[in-house]
C-alpha cells in the first residue's frame, strides 16, 4: 500500500512544553490509524499537525509525497477541505441546517451545484444508517445520529484522509461501538484512511494499528488485523 | 446561612476570562448608550415643557378692566428670519405697581426698554435701520434675565409705553386669522399666562413624537445587551447544575450579573448625560439652544431610567436562561426552529384592514386615526416582523445556490426572532425615514417672499398710507413697489385685509429696512411679512424637519449599535461552531458573508416595506392636514436609508476580527 500522509520528526512546542518531540509516522491507503495516550501526551496536537491544523516546528508533512507544513494558511485551508475530512467530539453540524444539507455543505464549498452536492450527500446515508433523516436538524437527532451525519459530511468529499478527534467521546458504549464501527468500515470502503485519536482502547481496537503517544513521543506501534 | 449567590455570581464573574469580559462590556457599553439615549429622550421632552412654561408670560392674561393695572400688548417682528417677540407694557395711571415680569428687574417704565441677550448682540450688530429704529430710542436696553426666556438665543423685547400709545391701543391688539398667538392686546394685572408662545408651543409634542419612534429600538438595544453571552450562561448552568446548584440559584446568579453589568453600564451612560450636558444644550432645537438647567431631568428621572435599563436587560438575560433551564437541551441544541405562526399574518392584516376603512372613501385620516395607525402599526409591527424573517428565510433557503446565502437563509428560518431583533431597529428607522422625508407640513396656497404690508382701518386709509409709505421707503434707500391691497383681495399677504403691499427689491436685508421704515405708519402694528403670516405653519414644519433629522441619526446609531452587538454576541456564542467549520477547511469569508447576508436580506425586505408604509402614512397626513407632500424629501430618504444600512453593515463588519480571532486556533485542547 502507498503512503497517503507522513509526518517525520515532527517537533511542536508550546511554551516549555514539548507537545512532539520528534515524531515519524505513515498512513497508508485505506488504513486506519489509532492514535492513543494519556492527557497532555500530544495526541491531538499529533493529529492537528498531520491536519494542516498546526504547523510544526520541526519536521515535516507530506501528503502523497508532497510537502503541506510550508503551504500557505489559504492553500492548507483549500487542501483541508478538498482532501481531508474531520469528524469531532459534537458540535461540528452547523445547528440550523437540516443533515443533508450539513453533509452537502462542503461540496457547495467547493462549488458543486447545491442540487447535485444535495444528492451526492443523500448518497451517505444509507450506508451510516441514516436513511429518513435527511431533513433533520441537529438537534433532532440522537448523538450517535449526529456522529454519523458528521461522517457522511466528512465523507463527503470523498477525501485522501478522514480525521477524528475522540469521535465517540460524548457516545454511550453501545452507540460508541456503532458509530466507530461505521467510521472504519465506510472510511475504508471509500478508500480513505483513517487517523483518529482517542482514550478509549474498544474504539481504538477497531483500526488497523494503535499508535501510543506519551510525553510528545511514540512508544509503542500496535498492529492489528481487522477481522 | 448565608446565600452564596452573591459570592458566587462575583467569583464567576471575576474569573469568566476575556471572553467573558468582552461579553460583560458589550453589554455594559449597550446599556450605557441606552440610558443615555433615554435620558437625553426625557430631557428633551421635559426641557421642551419648561421652555414653553418661560413663555407663557409674554400672553396676556386678561383681567376684567377695572382689576387691571396695566395694558399688555404682545406682537411680533421678524429680523433675518428670525421672530423677535416685543412685549409693550403700559402701567395703568391710579392703579396699583403691577409686579415685573419674568425675568425683568422691575415694571419697565414709559420709555424703558427691555432686550434679551441675543437680541442685545443683534441690536449691536444690526445698522440701526434694519432694527433698532422699530423700537422706542433709548440710552441702554435693560436686560431680560434666563427666567423670561426659553432659549438664550431667543429674540425678545420689553418695552414700557405710555397709556396712550398707539401701540398699547385696542387697535393694535385687533386680530386676524393670522395673529393668533402672535399679536395679542389685553388688560392685566400681572403675568400669569398659561398659553405658551406659538414658537415653543409645538416644541413638547414634536418631541414626543421623536421619543415615541426611538424608544422602541432603544429597548431593543438594551433588551440585545441582556441576551449577550447567552451561551456562556448556558454552559455555566450545565456545569453548577452538575456541581448541585438549584434553578432558582442559577437564575438568581444570573439575575444578579446582568443587573450588575446592566446597572454599570446605565450609570456609566447617566455619568456621560451628565458631563455632556453642556454640549446637548448647546445643540439648537426650535427657538434656539436650551439653558443648560433645562435639560437636566432631576434625580427621580435619572434613577428611574437607570433602574428601568438595569431591569430591561435584568429580565432579558433571565428570560433567555428561563429557557435553557426549562429545556436546556432543546435550546443548547436547537431542536426545533422557533417557528412563527401564521396568526401573525392575520393579525397585521387585521391593523392594515382597519386602517384602510378608517381612510374612508377619500382615503384621508383625521388625527385619531392617525394616531391608531402608528400605535397599531408598532404593535403589529412586532408581531409580523418575525414571521416574515421566517418566510424570508424559508423563501430563500429553497433558491439559494451558494453555501453563504444557504447558511444565512436557515439561520433566518431557525430563529426569526432573533434575527428580527437584529434588524429591527433600522426597519424602525427605516418607517422614521420614509415618514418624515415626505411629510412636509407647508401650507398649500401663493408665498409672498420679499413683500412687507402695513394693515390700516381701511380702505381710504390705506390709500394715505401708501403714499406715506413710498416716501419712508425712499428715505430708507429701499427700492419697492407698493400697491393698495383691499378686503377682496384674499390672494394678497394680507389675506383680505386692508392695507398697504411693498414688494421689496433686493435681499432680507433691505426687507428688514423696509420693515424697520415702515413701523411707524403700522397704528402701533409692526409691519407684516411672509414669515409672520406663515409662522404657525412654519414653526411645526421646522419642528418636525428638526425632530425628524434628529430621529433619524438616533434611530440609525442605535440600529447600528444593536446590529454591531448583536453581531459580536452571535460570533461569541457560535464560536465552537465557527471554529470547527473554519478548521475543516471552511473559508472565513464564506462565514463572514453568511452572517451579513442574514442581515441584508430580511434588511432589504422589512426595511423597504416599512419605508413604503411610512410614506404612505405620511402622505395620509398630508392629505389630512391639506398640505402638500415633499417630494423632494425622496432624496433625503434614498440618503438616510443609504447611510443607515451602510451604518449597521459596518457595525456589523467590526466583529469580523472578533470571528476572525475565536475561529483562529484548534478549538480543541491540544494535549
Amino acid at each position: 500500500m502507498s503512503t497517503v500522509l507522513a509526518g517525520y520528526g515532527l517537533v511542536k512546542k508550546y511554551d516549555s512544553t514539548t507537545a512532539l518531540a520528534g515524531v515519524d509516522v505513515e498512513v497508508h491507503e485505506r488504513d486506519s490509524l489509532a492514535i492513543m495516550g494519556p492527557s497532555g501526551s500530544g495526541k491531538s496536537t499529533l493529529l492537528h499537525t498531520l491536519a494542516g491544523i498546526i504547523r510544526p516546528d520541526g519536521g515535516q508533512v507530506l501528503l502523497r509525497g508532497d510537502r503541506i507544513d510550508k503551504l500557505g494558511e489559504n492553500r492548507l485551508s483549500a487542501l483541508r477541505r478538498k482532501r481531508f475530512g474531520f469528524v469531532f467530539q459534537f458540535g461540528q453540524l452547523l445547528p440550523e441546517l437540516p443533515a443533508e444539507e450539513n453533509v452537502a455543505l462542503p461540496l457547495m464549498l467547493e462549488g458543486v451545484p447545491r442540487k447535485e452536492a444535495v444528492e451526492r450527500a443523500r448518497r451517505w446515508f444509507a450506508p451510516l444508517g441514516l436513511d429518513g433523516l435527511e431533513h433533520r436538524r441537529p438537534g433532532q437527532l440522537s448523538g450517535g445520529q449526529a456522529q454519523r451525519v458528521a461522517i457522511a459530511r466528512a465523507l463527503a468529499v470523498e477525501p485522501d484522509v478522514v480525521f477524528a478527534d475522540e469521535p465517540t467521546g460524548a457516545l454511550d458504549q453501545r452507540t460508541s461501538d456503532e458509530v466507530v464501527r461505521l467510521l472504519t468500515s465506510v472510511t475504508r470502503a471509500s478508500g480513505a484512511a483513517l487517523v483518529m485519536v482517542t482514550h478509549d482502547a474498544d474504539v481504538a481496537a477497531h483500526c488497523d494499528r494503535i499508535l501510543q503517544v506519551r510525553d510528545g513521543r511514540i512508544s509503542n506501534y500496535s498492529p492489528f488485523t481487522v477481522a | 446561612m448565608r446565600s452564596p449567590v452573591l459570592p458566587l455570581t462575583w467569583h464567576l464573574a471575576r474569573s469568566s476570562g476575556r471572553r467573558g469580559l468582552q461579553s460583560q462590556l458589550l453589554a455594559a457599553g449597550a446599556a450605557a448608550v441606552g440610558s443615555f439615549l433615554l435620558l437625553v429622550m426625557v430631557a428633551a421632552a421635559l426641557g421642551a415643557g419648561t421652555r414653553a412654561d418661560h413663555t407663557t408670560w409674554r400672553t396676556p392674561d386678561a383681567v376684567p378692566a377695572k382689576r387691571a393695572t396695566a395694558v399688555q400688548a404682545t406682537t411680533t417682528t421678524y429680523v433675518r428670519d428670525e421672530p423677535v417677540t416685543v412685549v409693550n407694557l403700559a402701567q395703568l395711571p391710579g392703579r396699583r405697581q403691577t409686579p415685573a415680569p419674568p425675568g425683568l428687574s422691575g415694571f419697565p417704565e414709559r420709555g424703558e426698554v427691555y432686550v434679551s441677550p441675543a437680541l442685545a448682540e443683534l441690536l449691536h450688530e444690526l445698522p440701526a435701520n434694519q432694527l433698532a429704529d422699530r423700537f422706542p430710542t433709548v440710552r441702554s436696553y435693560g436686560t431680560i434675565g434666563a427666567a423670561g426666556l426659553a432659549s438664550p438665543d431667543e429674540l425678545v423685547a420689553v418695552a414700557g409705553r405710555a397709556p396712550g400709545d398707539p401701540v398699547v391701543s385696542k387697535a393694535a391688539g385687533e386680530q386676524n386669522f393670522y395673529d393668533d398667538g402672535l399679536t395679542e392686546r389685553a388688560p392685566v394685572a400681572g403675568f400669569a399666562g398659561t398659553k405658551a408662545s406659538p414658537f415653543t408651543g409645538a416644541d413638547q409634542g414634536t418631541v414626543l413624537l421623536g421619543v415615541v419612534l426611538l424608544v422602541m429600538p432603544v429597548v431593543v438595544l438594551a433588551a440585545a445587551a441582556g441576551r449577550l453571552g447567552a451561551a456562556r450562561r448556558e454552559q455555566r448552568l450545565a456545569a453548577l447544575r452538575l456541581a448541585g446548584a438549584t434553578p432558582r440559584q442559577i437564575l438568581a446568579m444570573t439575575a444578579v450579573e446582568a443587573a450588575g453589568v446592566g446597572a454599570a453600564g446605565a450609570l456609566a451612560g447617566a455619568l456621560a448625560y451628565v458631563a455632556l450636558l453642556p454640549a446637548l444644550a448647546a445643540l439648537p432645537y426650535g427657538v434656539g439652544a436650551w439653558y443648560t438647567p433645562q435639560l437636566w431631568v432631576g434625580l427621580p428621572w435619572l434613577a428611574a431610567v437607570v433602574l428601568a435599563v438595569t431591569a430591561l436587560i435584568t429580565v432579558s438575560a433571565v428570560t433567555m436562561l428561563r429557557q435553557v433551564a426549562t429545556s436546556p437541551l432543546g435550546v443548547a441544541q436547537q431542536a426545533d426552529p422557533r417557528r412563527t405562526r401564521a396568526v401573525r399574518l392575520v393579525l397585521f392584516v387585521a391593523v392594515l384592514a382597519y386602517i384602510w376603512m378608517s381612510t374612508g372613501d377619500s382615503g384621508q385620516l383625521n388625527t385619531r386615526q392617525l394616531l391608531a395607525l402608528l400605535a397599531l402599526f408598532y404593535g403589529a409591527f412586532w408581531l409580523f416582523g418575525p414571521w416574515v424573517v421566517d418566510r424570508l428565510g424559508r423563501i430563500v433557503g429553497r433558491r439559494a445556490k451558494r453555501p453563504a446565502t444557504l447558511l444565512a437563509a436557515r439561520r433566518l428560518s431557525d430563529d426569526p426572532r432573533a434575527v428580527w431583533r437584529t434588524v429591527s431597529g433600522l426597519v424602525l428607522a427605516g418607517f422614521v425615514a420614509g415618514f418624515f422625508s415626505v411629510s412636509s407640513l407647508g401650507a398649500e396656497g401663493p408665498t409672498h417672499h420679499g413683500q412687507v404690508a402695513v394693515i390700516t382701518a381701511n380702505a381710504a386709509d390705506a390709500r394715505h398710507t401708501a403714499a406715506k409709505a413710498r416716501t419712508a421707503l425712499h428715505r430708507a434707500g429701499v427700492t419697492a413697489t407698493v400697491t393698495v391691497t383691499s378686503e377682496d383681495d384674499y390672494n394678497s399677504l394680507l389675506g383680505g385685509v386692508d392695507g398697504v403691499t411693498a414688494q421689496v427689491s433686493g435681499g432680507q436685508e433691505r426687507v428688514d429696512a423696509a420693515v424697520t421704515a415702515l413701523t411707524p405708519l403700522g397704528s402701533g402694528r409692526y409691519p407684516v411679512t411672509q414669515e409672520y403670516v406663515s409662522a404657525s405653519d412654519d414653526t411645526v414644519t421646522a419642528r418636525v424637519a428638526t425632530v425628524s433629522a434628529a430621529t433619524l441619526v438616533l434611530s440609525f446609531l442605535v440600529a447600528a449599535a444593536s446590529g454591531g452587538l448583536t453581531a459580536a454576541a452571535n460570533v461569541l456564542d457560535r464560536r465552537r461552531v465557527y471554529g470547527l467549520l473554519r478548521l475543516s477547511g471552511t473559508p472565513l469569508e464564506v462565514l463572514d458573508r453568511a452572517r451579513i447576508r442574514e442581515t441584508v436580506i430580511p434588511l432589504a425586505v422589512l426595511a423597504g416595506g416599512t419605508t413604503a408604509m411610512g410614506v404612505f402614512g405620511a402622505v395620509q397626513l398630508n392629505k389630512a392636514a391639506g398640505t402638500y407632500v415633499n417630494t423632494s424629501g425622496a432624496l433625503q430618504l434614498v440618503l438616510c436609508v443609504a447611510v443607515g444600512a451602510l451604518a449597521v453593515f459596518a457595525a456589523i463588519a467590526g466583529s469580523r476580527p472578533l470571528l476572525r480571532k475565536v475561529t483562529a486556533g484548534p478549538v480543541q485542547t491540544s494535549d
